[in-house]
């Protein structure tokens, strides 16, 4: 599927290429083509288990693909020996479960990957967190349990965590799933914030108001396929593929 | 009174109820039963007869009353609580505070006749020249004192078997889990991966033999083995006893043997560690040993205190087994009393007796270790409550 990048020449951050990934018998990509420029906030949306989680999690290997290349600043992430580590640290994630380190407080959860692997000084690497932690509103929870945090909090306090490695890339895993429907709003206006400051963004959500006001490119996968994708005026005004109508439908019903 | 939350036993003595006659009535029947009983040479109240007389007489009127009460209950079955006179607020707090006399009366005669018993017992024992025959608490007792130095020596030999042995296992254990848990990651060059499934190939096998054989035959296998590699240098069997002998043989045994079944409860403790905690420690850019040693197994850890813990009170039990390679625990110390006097039973009681305690302290010492950590310790277990392949 060729792309037509409104950006001009500058080469994409992130270029997926004839990838593939199944889980035993079940083919969960199947041949998926995608790039997001500097700077592009993407949203995939499509219904449960169609691929789009699976898809997000082989940016950054946490799922190995079985064939195709995942190009991430022009180096191919799948080729075998190469240091995913390294680039791991310019690559954020935000998880459905927020997966905050339950052996830590917020600001030990921040700091832990900056000391560890940027060699950063703790108190160094604790100013910038609490920077990132104001900006989530959450620098007076630093020393809080992670436990006594509520869903929404947690969530900001895992988006600052990532922040905190100073990623050129930030992914998202339906982050707003596992809240309650009154709090998913503070988590969404953080990621409003981010995208405005430039933030190359890749979005599984199934909040449609979200993918409609702040992406600039919209990603509609059906059964392990990109089945449309284009600005969100075209895929949520004039869908072209009849399951992407289906789907939007039914969540326009709502 | 009595409004507060307290426990059933606690609520039983501190509180006003209806239980207070029928409970302390079976307190005054065993106070009597044991003041019938013939007295032993240290008892003191022997030389105080009117003080026990009316103290018998005391226990027996409080079984009156409460076979007054329980008449007058019978017969007054529905309107009891309004009618009776033990019902009312002042007669039922004074029967709570004969209750406490009926209790110290009981608890005297507790005093008199089987503590000083148990120890007019031991003072016979102790100093008899040969075994008493004619009672079987005081061949006890003698057979305690007069193997009371190689009694003490297999205690110590135990203790230190399980205490060390479960010490080493755990070190070792720690090692044996990092290699069982190894992954081959895509960021692995071809020597790291060859040395991960090596290493959890190693490990899985370990665990698999070792729990799938006794550590009776694993001691037999171990203590001779080694000493018939010693052999070969050409050693004298004196000389290899120097260097060689039974203590550690047990000491190997045990502490090989427990690797294998800590290593399987630290890989529970690790596996039941949200696989998402690793995860985000790997999205953040942490290598796997990063993620490892950071995150998931502090965490782990803490699920698989009660389980390592546990692994010590096992010890203490499943040691005896190396008598048989001729450690000098107490199993083979009780062996050998039993072998002077011809008396197993008798013997074997004395350890059981021993061991139960050492467990019981074990296991409350461990408690109180485990609650610095906010985990509940198991019950006593065994090692054949956990199956042989660790697969799930």
């Amino acid at each position: 599927m060729a792309t037509v990048h409104t950006s001009g020449s500058r080469e994409p951050m992130v270029r997926i290429e004839g990838l593939r990934k199944s889980f035993g018998n079940l083919e969960v990509l199947r041949d998926i083509n995608l790039d997001v420029m500097p700077g592009q906030v993407v949203t995939i949306i499509g219904a449960s288990g169609s691929g789009k989680s699976t898809l997000l999690r082989c940016i950054n290997l946490l799922e190995t693909p079985d064939a195709g290349h995942v190009w991430f600043h022009g180096a191919d992430l799948a080729a075998d020996h190469v240091d995913v580590n390294r680039l791991r640290e310019k690559i954020g994630m935000v998880f459905q479960g927020f997966n905050l380190f339950n052996n830590m407080n917020v600001l030990d959860n921040c700091t832990l990957a900056p000391v560890t692997l940027k060699k950063m000084k703790k108190d160094e690497a604790e100013r910038v967190a609490m920077e990132r932690l104001a900006d989530v509103g959450l620098a007076d929870f630093a020393r809080a349990n992670v436990a006594n945090l509520s869903g929404g909090q947690k969530q900001r306090v895992a988006i600052a965590r990532a922040l905190c490695m100073q990623p050129d890339l930030m992914l998202f895993d339906e982050p707003t799933s596992a809240l309650d429907p009154e709090i998913v709003g503070e988590v969404l206006e953080v990621m409003r914030r981010l995208a405005a400051d430039g933030m190359t963004m890749v979005v599984v959500t199934h909040e449609m108001s979200f993918a409609k006001t702040v992406s600039d490119r919209v990603v509609f996968m059906d059964k392990g396929v990109i089945a449309e994708e284009g600005t969100p005026a075209e895929i949520f005004g004039a869908p072209k593929h009849a399951r992407t109508r289906e789907f939007l439908a039914r969540y326009l019903e709502d | 009174m009595g409004t507060k939350e307290r426990g059933r036993l606690a609520s039983f003595i501190l509180d006003d109820h209806r239980y207070v006659l029928l409970g302390t009535s079976a307190v005054a029947g065993i106070g009597m039963l044991l003041s019938s009983q013939p007295r032993p040479t240290l008892s003191f109240l022997a030389s105080a007869f009117t003080v026990e007389l009316v103290m018998y007489y005391l226990l027996a009127a409080w079984l009156v009353v409460s076979a007054v009460a329980l008449v007058f209950k019978l017969t007054h079955w529905k309107t009891y609580a309004a009618s009776a006179p033990f019902a009312k607020p002042a007669v039922a707090r004074s029967l709570r505070y004969a209750s406490y006399v009926v209790w110290a009366m009981t608890l005297v005669l507790i005093v008199d006749r089987l503590v000083l018993g148990v120890a007019s017992d031991w003072q016979v024992a102790v100093a008899a020249e040969t075994r008493p025959l004619d009672d079987e608490l005081q061949s006890i007792l003698y057979i305690l004192w007069n193997g009371r130095g190689t009694f003490a020596a297999g205690l110590a030999t135990t203790i230190e078997l399980a205490v060390f042995g479960t010490i080493i296992g755990f070190v070792l254990a720690l090692l044996l889990v990092f290699c069982r848990i190894q992954t081959v990651d895509p960021a692995d060059n071809d020597f790291v991966r060859f040395l991960k499934v090596v290493g959890c190939g190693f490990a899985k096998a370990y665990s698999t033999v070792v729990r799938g054989t006794p550590m009776m035959v694993q001691a037999f296998i171990i203590y001779s083995g080694i000493f018939a590699l010693i052999r070969t240098t050409g050693m004298s069997t004196t000389e290899i006893n120097a260097v060689w002998n039974p203590f550690w043989g047990g000491l190997v045994t045990i502490s090989l043997n427990s690797t294998a079944y800590m290593m399987e409860v630290l890989r529970g403790g690790i596996e039941s560690v949200d696989r998402g905690q690793a995860e985000a420690a790997r999205s953040l850019g942490l290598s796997q040993w990063q993620a490892m040693s950071k995150v998931v197994f502090p965490q782990g850890i803490k699920f698989a205190i009660p389980g390592l813990s546990n692994e010590l009170i096992i010890n203490i039990k499943d040691s005896s087994v190396l008598s048989v390679i001729g450690t000098f625990d107490l199993m083979f110390a009780s062996t050998t009393v039993a072998g002077i006097y011809y008396q197993n039973l008798q013997s074997n009681m004395i350890v059981a007796v021993v061991y139960l305690m050492l467990t019981l302290v074990a296991s409350w010492l461990l408690g109180r270790f485990a609650r610095h950590f906010d985990v509940t310790p198991e019950p006593f277990g065994s090692t054949s409550d956990q199956t042989i392949l660790g697969e799930e």
